[in-house]
């Protein structure tokens, strides 16, 4: 299937476009624009087909993980040489941009290479090897291939500087909202397993914030926050006014919350009562009990309540470019805002990436806090 | 407990129909905002009606939600049927890795490669609800225990009424939760939209951040948070509506 | 050891403990036992003050309970429950450590203390130690509970229905080993159960309660012999007499083995002075090896088609076994006389249907385990 899917990026669709400028489209151009390149992926595609039709499990895998891997590598480099040859002759603001044959292409990739692994998140280490390869072989096309030509890669160079600031700021926000989150979150959870009152105001108050739309929750908070910044002076001076950073972080920090509150009380409340009856009767005290039985227990479901949150707060911390806030959301609606692709890609890819990484970090620490004893 | 349920039947009724008559009272949010922003000459986002972006925004989140529970459902039942057996790690693999994905950054991916407007938004808001839709139905499917489609096979049962008369009724609940979570996304990603151009709650609060105008921001705030609950209280009634039909099929 | 002076425990309008007096000596086993919700386990739980009565006082070593800090007093009373609460999270040797570890014991300590332990519950140390929870079947699970609560060496043991769970060849088999290991430590035990058959077999005095009130505080043969009111003497049943059997060990009434047959190649038949019928066969170093019918047979070599090779384990009894677990296997086996072995299958003498019978209807005479003078 994911061979099919190839197949239609790289014959049905275009492979790249040719633009006068940044902004305005452009010609199409078919996957023959990379040369020789083209061959290759002809052929690789042909080798991801052998995976539906080869005798042996073993062969099946093998030839669809070497398809996908392969594909990725060959298309880095048929699009450095098609940008190449494309723009000889342009002048300095065209642009070679990736047609929607590429992002195909790679959802095909992708199918390929899932079908070729089994289980994505648990053999990180084994993944290790290939992808270093990969990412050797795609940084070389960088260097030595022309891919630094396209237009994403222009893009990122015009500006590079305000990237890192702004990918910094992306995270330093997402990070400030998780920690809050947690501070907030993890105290709250325990209370609610103490307290049933706490329990039902708590779940219900984080579940009726996380429906209410992102934007929408800014939007709230931005008024009264406006409204207390001009009020009270010191506040302003703290940072607490409508637009800036308070409004984003108290949004981030309370989307943070439901994960982490529901999965802290989950966690704590699963914990057998045999096993805290046995506790206590030892004569561990409350915090004996809380710190060597019930948190290390209850800890792998909390990392995943803070893995949730994570990916959550990757994405929603775009939005809080509308209340002042400086990070690749910027990127984004800026790029929307000009109908600027490449702007728009340089923004949304990183954030991908972003919460991509935090959910394999977050998982692999998740298990890596599972005691032995519990451990599936 | 069924007498508990219809009273929650009936509160949401009446908030749906407080809901429709909220939005639809221009004057009404005209004199509120006013009131709390006296300063500011213009309170109502002039673009249109609040009961025009009420409905932009169920257009854009009635159309692909249809459209992710459409394909969404029948796709996880396909993967758990012995035909579609050799796609289900796959569809796994890509609803999990699919689910962390930002929201906000797919549907701009879906600009640049399916355009502007009203249905590259639907496709990009579809595509993006079907994770959670498919990763329940199948969540659902596979957490039939195997002992209940044994005695449904033993009782004489075709594959298509094992399916029917006993799969998805007890699978319902956690498909319908997917569902809600499906929606809850939508409803939120669809008010980004209004920076891709499709309308919705989304502009007066868009709007009315770029030109510092809070009473703007209010008008598109306020209804969409009480759209969002709303939404989710009337799936969490069906939620609980065919959880009965569960339970009532297991004893 | 431990005196309850006056308890009285209410919840609300409901009283679950009504005025309770008891007093329980050093080194006794007093078993609480009556139907669900009378109040015994309530009873327990107030020693270590999981649960505070609401008047009356507890001595344990004639301090008041209630003048100890909650933890520092329960460090000090081993405890054991139905459902173990093991911690998940630790190891075996991880689980017995935990009140050692409370109380800060040295590691080396520590770990000569777990191979004890494990070696007095009948577990191989090597086998055993560093094993989790979850790969534990219920009665190595069981034990390890057992191993945990006399960790600290505490003088007195709280056990809550530990054996409940069990399976019930395996509830036999726990019973007789915390008989043996009660022989060996004389703890101070409470113990809740709602089994008589237990009760009689483990206790040195009963406890019989109904709703919260105490009925009868006496030794098992009072008990039995001499109910206090019809209550008890429902609570007891109708087989009495079988039951008096589980007070009666087999090491008690058995006698030296009938006629001993010496070694199985050299089927010698030595006329003993009865000269029984049956004879057991037994190898050179002792251990049993099956049967002969004497009748017919001549003086001189015995045919090897004479002999009746057994099993041991399931032809025999041993010596801590009760009455009523030779009475069965007899049952099981149609035979009128039982081996007795030791655990390495070696003959210790036999057990007749006569001497059960006596012992059913002479009562008390060949009761093993009487308490001390005056103790009741």
């Amino acid at each position: 299937m994911g061979a099919f899917v190839a197949l239609a990026g790289v014959t049905v669709l275009p492979f790249v476009e040719l633009r006068p400028n940044r902004l305005v489209p452009g010609n199409a151009y078919s996957v023959a624009a990379a040369g020789p390149w083209a061959y290759l992926l002809w052929l690789l595609v042909a080798v991801g087909f052998l995976s539906a039709v080869a005798p042996t499990a073993r062969a099946r895998a093998a030839s669809s993980t070497a398809s996908g891997y392969g594909l990725v590598i060959a298309l880095a480099w048929g699009l450095g040489a098609a940008s190449t040859a494309l723009l000889v002759d342009q002048t300095a603001v065209a642009r070679v941009s990736l047609g929607s044959g590429v992002w195909v292409l790679l959802a095909g990739t992708a199918i390929l290479g899932f079908s070729g692994g089994e289980e994505r998140r648990r053999k990180l280490l084994r993944w290790a090897g290939p992808l270093v390869l990969v990412a050797g072989a795609v940084i070389a096309a960088f260097v030595w291939g022309g891919l630094d030509r396209i237009s994403l890669a222009r893009e990122f160079s015009v500006r590079a500087s305000s990237f890192w600031s702004l990918l910094g700021g992306h995270l330093a926000m997402s990070g400030a909202g998780l920690g809050f989150g947690l501070l907030l979150g993890v105290p709250l959870g325990l209370w609610a397993t103490r307290n049933r009152h706490v329990r039902a105001v708590t779940l219900g108050v984080t579940g009726v914030i996380q429906t209410v739309p992102s934007l929408a929750l800014l939007g709230l908070l931005i008024a009264p926050l406006a409204a207390l910044g001009v009020a009270v002076p010191l506040l302003r001076d703290l940072g607490v006014r409508g637009i800036g950073a308070a409004p984003g972080l108290i949004a981030l920090t309370l989307y943070a919350l439901l994960p982490i509150v529901r999965n802290t009380y989950v966690g704590l409340a699963e914990v057998e009562p045999a096993v805290i009856d046995a506790g206590r009767g030892m004569g561990m005290s409350s915090w004996q009990l809380l710190w060597r039985v019930e948190f290390p227990l209850a800890l792998p479901l909390i990392v995943e309540g803070v893995r949730t949150a994570a990916v959550l707060l990757i994405g929603i911390t775009t939005l809080t470019v509308f209340a002042g806030a400086r990070n690749l959301g910027i990127l984004i609606f800026e790029g929307l805002g000009q109908f600027a692709p490449d702007l728009i890609l340089l923004g949304a890819l990183p954030v991908i990436a972003l919460a991509v990484i935090a959910d394999v970090a977050l998982s692999a620490l998740g298990r890596a806090f599972t005691p032995e004893g519990v451990r599936a | 407990m069924s007498s508990r349920r219809r009273i929650n039947l009936e509160l949401v009724a009446l908030a749906a129909a407080a809901f429709a008559w909220l939005v639809s009272a221009q004057g009404f949010w005209e004199s509120l905002l006013r009131a709390i922003f006296p300063a500011q000459p213009m309170v109502l986002m002039p673009r249109d009606t609040l009961a025009a972006f009420v409905a932009q925004h169920l257009a854009l989140v009635g159309v692909s939600s249809a459209v992710t529970i459409v394909i969404g459902i029948p796709l996880g039942i396909f993967v758990t049927r012995r035909r579609g057996a050799e796609f289900r790690s796959l569809v796994i693999a890509a609803t999990d890795l699919g689910q962390t994905f930002p929201p906000i950054a797919v549907l701009a991916l879906a600009m640049p490669v399916l355009g502007f407007g009203f249905w590259p938004t639907v496709m990009a808001l579809s595509i993006y609800g079907l994770f959670p839709v498919v990763g329940s139905a199948i969540a659902g499917i596979e957490a039939v225990p195997r002992a209940v489609l044994d005695a449904a096979e033993g009782m004489g049962m075709s594959p298509s009424q094992r399916l029917l008369r006993v799969e998805l009724p007890l699978a319902a609940r956690v498909i319908v939760s997917g569902v809600r979570t499906s929606v809850a996304i939508n409803i939120g990603t669809a008010t980004v939209g209004a920076a891709i151009g499709t309308g919705g709650l989304g502009v007066p609060i868009i709007g009315g951040l770029a030109v510092q105008n809070m009473a703007y921001v209010l008008e598109g705030a306020i209804p969409a948070a009480m759209l969002a609950v709303l939404a989710d209280a009337v799936l969490g009634q069906i939620e609980a509506a065919v959880t009965v039909a569960d339970s009532a099929a297991t004893t | 050891m431990i005196r309850l002076e006056d308890i009285t425990r209410r919840y609300g309008d409901e009283t679950a403990v009504d005025s309770l007096s008891l007093e329980i000596a050093e080194g006794e086993v007093c078993v609480l036992i009556g139907p669900s919700g009378c109040g015994k386990t309530t009873t327990l739980r107030m020693i270590n003050r999981l649960i505070e009565p609401t008047s009356g006082h507890i001595f344990v070593d004639d301090r008041d309970i209630l003048s100890l800090p909650a933890e520092e007093l329960r460090r000090g009373l081993g405890y054991v429950i139905q459902s173990i609460g093991l911690f998940p999270h630790l190891t075996v040797a991880g689980n017995i450590c935990v009140v050692p570890r409370l109380l800060g014991w040295e590691k080396s300590r520590m770990v000569d203390r777990v191979d004890e332990l494990l070696k007095l519950v009948g577990l191989d140390p090597n086998a055993y130690r560093d094993k989790y929870p979850r790969q534990l079947s219920g009665g190595e699970a069981q034990r390890v509970g057992v191993a945990r609560a006399l960790a600290a060496d505490p003088p007195v043991l709280l056990m809550d229905e530990p054996f409940g769970a069990v399976d019930p060849l395996n509830r036999e088999r726990l019973q007789s080993e915390f008989a043996r290991i009660q022989r060996e430590l004389k703890k101070t035990v409470i113990f809740v159960t709602h089994d008589i058959d237990e009760a009689i077999r483990l206790a040195d005095k009963i406890a019989i309660m109904r709703d919260g009130k105490l009925q009868q505080f006496d030794t098992p043969e009072e008990v039995l012999n001499h109910p206090a009111n019809k209550f008890v003497h429902d609570f007891v049943g109708a087989d009495r007499a079988l039951k008096r059997l589980v007070r009666v060990r087999v090491e008690d009434v058995m006698r030296s083995p009938a006629t001993v047959l010496d070694g199985a190649d050299l089927l010698t038949l030595q006329v003993g002075a009865g000269r029984r019928r049956f004879a057991y066969v037994v190898e050179p170093d002792g251990r049993l090896i099956g049967w002969v019918d004497t009748l017919g047979l001549d003086e001189g070599s015995v045919p090897e088609a004479a002999l009746t090779r057994v099993v041991p384990a399931d032809a025999s009894v041993r010596p801590d076994d009760s009455l009523r677990d030779a009475l069965s296997r007899m049952l099981g086996l149609g035979f009128r006389s039982i081996a007795v072995t030791d655990r390495n299958d070696v003959l210790l003498g036999e057990v007749t249907f006569a001497a059960v019978e006596d012992a059913m209807t002479e009562g008390d005479e060949h009761i093993s385990n009487l308490p001390p003078e005056g103790a009741a």
